[in-house]
């Protein structure tokens, strides 16, 4: 091994990085649906020899480490000796996979030359149809075999050369097979921009050198998220929430985290969580991992860039069978526990810091699919958006909010143009809610509410786990109300739904009100300029004003 | 000989006004610099024009480069503005598209920064298009009179920004909104999006007209001032502004769209370098300009610098032309610091103020004009042509104390690595500019300018297995000289977003046209003669469903299968692959632009090929080719004559730039006097 200066070791790191955000760069701009290029579902990772992660792109929070787990059991199944040059093998068997069926995980050696395998490439991303039970998503299957077709690691480039059978064999399974070729092609160059850059990387620098930088920043890491946890405040906390229900069953289901900070170690248990359930809510051990990295690395080392080091405090335990270790055949397409557990994770820790974290940020991300056949043309579509929420408020500031929910920061909502223009169904609203962030001395982020009028038939999947109970506070401020869905408002059919799959006619109406944030502090303490300024905003009412802050205008 | 012969470019940075003077009868420029004047920047302006002494009676063409848009936003120093929309959708705007930035991806406890408008100041009113563009609601002028009276009366507001669903398709209820704004409150400033641009998505349609509104009232102050003073001096000449996304307009054009100015910073250096490509006839040229504190580079091909129709500022999204520029936070007074034993070079920058240590105001920190000094290749005594001197010690200790020791390396290893690190991020964005649009960045000649490009360009070069770099004359003051060639320059687009069909290709014909008229219309109205106007077809293609677009210009006969092959032969290029799956036509643009007379490059009589003429002394240096501290010769730029030939390691210095030449390096020196440096082969 050869010694490095911490020039070297930075510079050879930031080309590992730019070949990172180059895979990106390429991924959303040929990717041929908007779940990858607006919602940024996806998630990019190169690793070395020994498939420890040495760089990663921005892309959903929720898959922090998702590839990691998922690219180690794709490498055991093919058999580490059978990849050759140009080899990219498709994984999406979820509980290898770390995820549900439809985010299809390809990944690709790196060879110097011949039988000199130096590193990976992975690039996950979610497809919009690989032949599951119903279009659009699935919100209520029983079982794996519902939920489309599976690969366990199966190479759809053979040595370079696109494997015939594998595309054929996904084309007819597809109900959108232009899309689904044209992902699968965009996940195809972004490994191959990925592998130039890394072949570019070595020739210039060299083998010892680039895995001393290596080994340079993994230490540096580790001895970062180290001092990081010594820094934290120790003992150890419990919290318990609930799914509204798991999609078949209407029952609501258990969730607990309980979170150990001691001795350098920083631990979540799920013990006391619902056993496995018959709907489709279960988790993968891979995604319970990925959901307790992120929420690891947002109160750790948040601005640093990822490696494997960043995680070497963290442990995380669970048996196998329960909700959140599912095992075959559970079903476990409707993921929406992942970001339920992340602010359950969070929940726990709070009680513990509460002057260094916010409240709740909603609780949950509010999602709906439109699906149907487009008025004008009756074309196919299934658009979909994740709505947003209100931010947790914080012991030195107000949440933000509206703002896509702490487990997808980086994605976008879709425009109303866009939405309208895709799918003919008309927004009649898209406005932050008054009221709707929970009350303290920093409040929690806004809500919004949002109005839909059908104009043709179709369907309404609306997603949202966490209707029924409020999202947490935190140092005695308010909870804010959960997010609601109400369909067919203002008529005899109205009612409310989280989790459901609805037959809508012309003139039908939906209306979905998404949670605010968690208040911080007691709202009585709030600065008067601040409600007042609030109120002039509209963001909190006179008569809030007055009831809860004590202020008079 | 015209009896206005004298061709003025100001350009406002920073810290100095730049001011070039280009004379028609002999070619020659002249060069000043005054320190800008941020309270009334105007005055700093008309210093730096009197500071050449020019006679403004004599000047035809006065073109400016401004970044007052830019700064008003970035200091929130705008009119307060209001924002009219449909109703049930006043926070369009404050919303966005719910995401935040990149860097804070696991930032739980983010906060954003302070808005341009405030929520109370946004009102919604009755009246709706449908996504075809067809009327569901006819705008009611009774709440377009309440919500202007609401804004305006009861909240001050001075400036508006009207924007409506889908009015992209169809500005009618936009103008009509405006109309009965202007004519309840005349003294109200309003901006409609559809006079901006017209395609689609509202969040980013609205931001862009937002800004606008923001700085409008006091971007017309700002030119009316200056023109009043212009001509105060005798000014009579054509008066131009600098367009962010290539050329110029009038100032008249400027006052009614300031928006096409907040981003024309780096502009004129591209400008500059899109002539030059051309003159010296380089195909791939690559823009390397390095200031105080950022490097900004860009892909010209052809002479045409790469374009981008949608450029950010702050967070904001904004629906401009603009170049496609990547830009480091980095540049001569980044400072060098160690982050768990890493060596990171900026984002931080010591500024103009204190500076560097090396210049004795009171920085502490070192940065990489430091390392500069350390590494042998500033003079401390001849620094900005011996104005400054340099406090080489105080520059030494610092990178020594701050970065060396802690590293376990040498001061002279410590300043190697401060370049080391900025030139690998610096590969990692030039990489991607170029590998983005297909090409191999060893195609390419490296343009270097600014006041730091010279140090660097040759490094970056031999990193990246670039053939050749440029070093024009008077680098730092290049992004001056380039505005003296800028076009009249404007641009339209309308979103079309259909399928691409023989049946479509008509359809597209008749809209260009459509376009085309308007484009026309803004040359004649801005007095470009129309033996000078030229009009470029843009389509925008991806295919069905992808977001990203490329761009393939066409021409007058218009036919899907060219159009298509075009289009796949690009994102082969680009990407790799190709595929048979349906192809959309996002959005049509045309480009209108009205040629200028551009400056000659002046050719120097040849000299007898040997520098010795231009050998100042010799200096101990850096040099990291053979990775030590070896002899350096030192030339005198000025002295050195078209022909002169030799060889690295050496320095030219000129003042207010220095060129570094590796050793195994070669120099010429060509017919402009430029220098071209290249592998010894």
């Amino acid at each position: 091994m050869v010694e490095l200066d911490g020039a070297t070791a930075e510079v050879v790191r930031s080309h590992l990085a730019a070949a990172a955000e180059e895979m990106r760069a390429t991924l959303v701009r040929t990717a041929c649906n908007p779940v990858i290029y607006e919602v940024q579902d996806f998630g990019i990772s190169i690793y070395d020899a020994d498939l420890r992660l040495v760089a990663e792109s921005t892309g959903l929070t929720r898959f922090l480490g998702a590839n990691d787990y998922s690219i180690r059991r794709g490498v055991d199944y093919v058999g580490r000796e059978t990849l050759r040059p140009g080899d990219v093998v498709l994984l999406n068997y979820p509980y290898w996979n770390a995820a549900h069926s439809y985010d299809a995980t390809l990944f690709a050696p790196v060879f110097l030359a011949d039988r000199d395998l130096v590193g990976f490439l992975c690039v996950r991303a979610h497809w919009m149809d690989l032949g599951a039970k119903d279009p659009g998503y699935v919100l209520d299957s029983t079982d794996l075999h519902q939920e489309g077709l599976i690969f366990p690691g199966t190479r759809v480039f053979a040595a370079g050369e696109p494997v015939r059978e594998v595309h054929e064999l996904i084309r007819f399974n597809s109900r959108m097979p232009e899309a689904v070729l044209g992902d699968l092609h965009a996940q195809v160059a972004a490994l191959r921009t990925g592998e130039r850059r890394l072949l570019a990387l070595y020739a210039q620098f060299g083998r010892s050198t680039v895995q001393a930088a290596v080994e340079v920043a993994i230490a540096a890491a580790e001895q970062s998220a180290a001092e990081a946890v010594d820094r934290l405040p120790q003992g150890s906390w419990s919290a318990v929430d609930w799914l509204d229900d798991d999609g078949v069953t209407g029952d609501p289901v258990r969730m607990q985290a309980t979170v150990t900070i001691a001795d350098g170690e920083f631990t979540v248990d799920f013990a006391g969580s619902s056993p496995a359930v018959p709907g489709p809510v279960n988790l993968p051990l891979g995604s319970t991992i990925a959901t307790c990295r992120v929420a690891f690395k947002a109160v750790t080392t948040p601005f640093e860039p990822t490696n494997a080091g960043h995680f070497a405090p963290l442990r995380v335990r669970v048996e196998p069978g329960t909700l959140f270790h599912a095992v075959y055949p559970a079903a476990t397409f409707t993921q929406w526990t992942g970001t339920v557990a992340l602010e359950l994770i969070y929940q726990a820790l709070a009680q513990g810091m509460p002057d260094r974290l916010a409240a709740s940020s909603g609780g949950d991300v509010p999602g709906f699919m439109l699906v149907g056949a487009h008025p004008d043309t009756g074309q196919r579509y299934a658009v979909s958006s994740n709505e947003p929420v209100g931010w947790g408020g914080t012991a030195r500031h107000d949440g933000i909010g509206p703002a896509n929910h702490l487990c997808q920061t980086q994605a976008r909502t879709t425009p109303v143009e866009v939405l309208e223009a895709r799918t003919g169904v008309r927004v009649e609203r898209l406005e932050t809610r008054t009221d709707s962030g929970g009350a303290g001395r920093f409040r929690g982020g806004a809500g919004l509410r949002r109005d839909l009028r059908f104009l043709a038939p179709g369907e309404l999947l609306t997603v949202v786990k966490k209707t029924k109970s409020a999202p947490w506070s935190l140092a005695g401020g308010r909870r804010p109300e959960p997010t609601q869905v109400i369909l067919f408002p203002d008529t005899p059919q109205e009612r409310r739904v989280s989790t459901a799959r609805t037959r809508v006619a012309p003139g039908d109406r939906c209306t979905v009100q998404t949670a605010g944030g968690g208040g911080h502090g007691d709202p009585t303490a709030r600065a008067a300029a601040a409600v007042r300024r609030d109120v002039a905003d509209g963001y909190v009412s006179r008569q809030a004003a007055r009831d809860v802050y004590g202020v008079l205008l | 000989m015209p009896d206005r012969p004298i061709r003025l470019a100001v350009d406002i940075g920073g810290t100095f006004v730049d001011a070039m003077e280009l004379d028609a009868r002999t070619q020659r420029v002249r060069f000043r610099k005054a320190p800008t004047t941020p309270a009334a920047p105007a005055d700093g302006v008309l210093a730096a024009v009197a500071a050449l002494g020019t006679d403004l009676s004599e000047v035809e063409l006065f073109i400016h480069g401004t970044t007052l848009g830019l700064n008003a936003v970035l200091e929130r120093r705008g009119a307060t503005t209001g924002i009219i929309t449909n109703a049930g959708f006043r926070d369009i705007f404050l919303i966005g598209r719910g995401n935040v930035p990149p860097e804070h991806m696991y930032d739980f406890q983010y906060e954003r920064p302070a808005s341009l408008v405030l929520r109370r100041h946004t009102a919604g009113v009755r009246g709706r298009l449908d996504y075809k563009g067809r009327v569901v609601e006819e705008l009611d002028p009774d709440s377009v009179r309440e919500a202007a009276r609401l804004l305006v009366d009861e909240h001050g507001v001075r400036s508006i920004a009207v924007c409506f669903l889908h009015s992209f398709l169809d500005p009618s209820h936009e103008r009509a909104a405006a109309e009965l704004i202007r004519a309840a409150h005349p003294q109200v400033s309003v901006s409609l999006s559809t006079d901006i641009v017209r395609e689609y998505r509202e969040y980013e349609r609205t931001s862009t007209t937002v800004l606008d509104a923001y700085i409008r009232p006091t971007f017309e102050r700002y030119v009316d001032a200056l023109a009043a003073g212009l001509a105060g001096g005798g000014f009579a000449g054509q008066f131009l502004i600098m367009r962010s996304g290539g050329g110029s307009m009038t100032a008249d054009a400027a006052r009614t769209s300031p928006t096409h100015t907040v981003l024309s910073g780096p502009a004129g250096g591209i400008v500059g370098a899109g002539y030059l490509a051309e003159v010296l006839g380089r195909d791939n040229l690559l823009t390397f300009d390095i200031g105080g504190t950022s490097l900004d580079t860009c892909v010209i091909e052809q002479g045409t610098a790469a374009a981008a129709y949608e450029a950010q500022l702050e967070h904001f999204p904004l629906l401009i032309p603009a170049y496609d520029i990547r830009t480091i936070g980095a540049g001569g007074g980044s400072i060098a610091w160690l982050d768990r034993g890493l060596l990171k070079v900026g984002p931080h920058s010591a500024g103009a103020d204190p500076g560097p240590v090396c210049y004795g105001r009171g920085g502490t920190r070192p940065t990489v004009t430091d390392a500069s000094v350390v590494l042998g290749y500033l003079d401390p005594e001849r620094f900005l042509a011996g104005q400054m001197g340099l406090h080489a010690e105080a520059a030494a200790k610092a990178l020594d104390e701050q970065v060396a020791q802690p590293l376990g390396l040498g001061v002279v290893a410590a300043a190697a690595g401060v370049y080391d690190v900025l030139l690998a991020r610096t590969v990692g964005a030039v990489r991607q500019i170029t590998v983005e649009r297909g090409h191999d960045p060893r195609q390419f000649s490296l343009l270097a300018y600014g006041g730091a490009g010279p140090l660097l360009a040759a490094l970056l070069a031999r990193e990246m297995g670039i053939q050749e770099v440029v070093v024009p004359f008077a680098p730092a003051g290049f992004s001056a000289w380039g505005m003296l060639s800028a076009d009249i320059v404007d641009d339209f687009s309308r979103t079309v977003l259909a399928e691409l069909s023989a049946a479509a290709v008509g359809d597209l014909a008749d809209r260009f046209r459509e376009v085309e008229a308007e484009a026309a219309a803004s040359l004649a109205a801005q007095g470009v003669p129309e033996q000078r106007a030229v009009l470029e077809r843009q389509l925008e293609l991806r295919y069905l469903g992808q977001e990203h677009s490329m761009v393939v210009t066409v021409g007058q006969d218009l036919a899907a299968e060219p159009i298509r092959r075009s289009f796949e032969e690009l994102h082969r290029a680009r990407y790799g692959h190709a595929m048979d799956n349906q192809l959309q036509v996002l959005n049509l643009r045309v480009r209108a632009i009205g040629r200028t007379d551009r400056p000659e490059l002046v050719r120097h009589p040849a000299g007898d090929g040997d520098p010795a003429r231009a050998l100042l002394t010799h200096r101990e240096a850096y040099d990291f080719g053979a990775r030590a501290v070896v002899r350096f010769a030192v030339y005198d730029r000025a002295k050195l004559a078209p022909g002169d030939r030799f060889t690295g390691p050496a320095l030219v210095d000129e003042g207010t730039a220095t060129t570094v030449v590796p050793g195994g390096v070669a120099v010429d020196v060509d017919g402009y006097g430029q220098l071209l440096i290249r592998e010894r082969r």
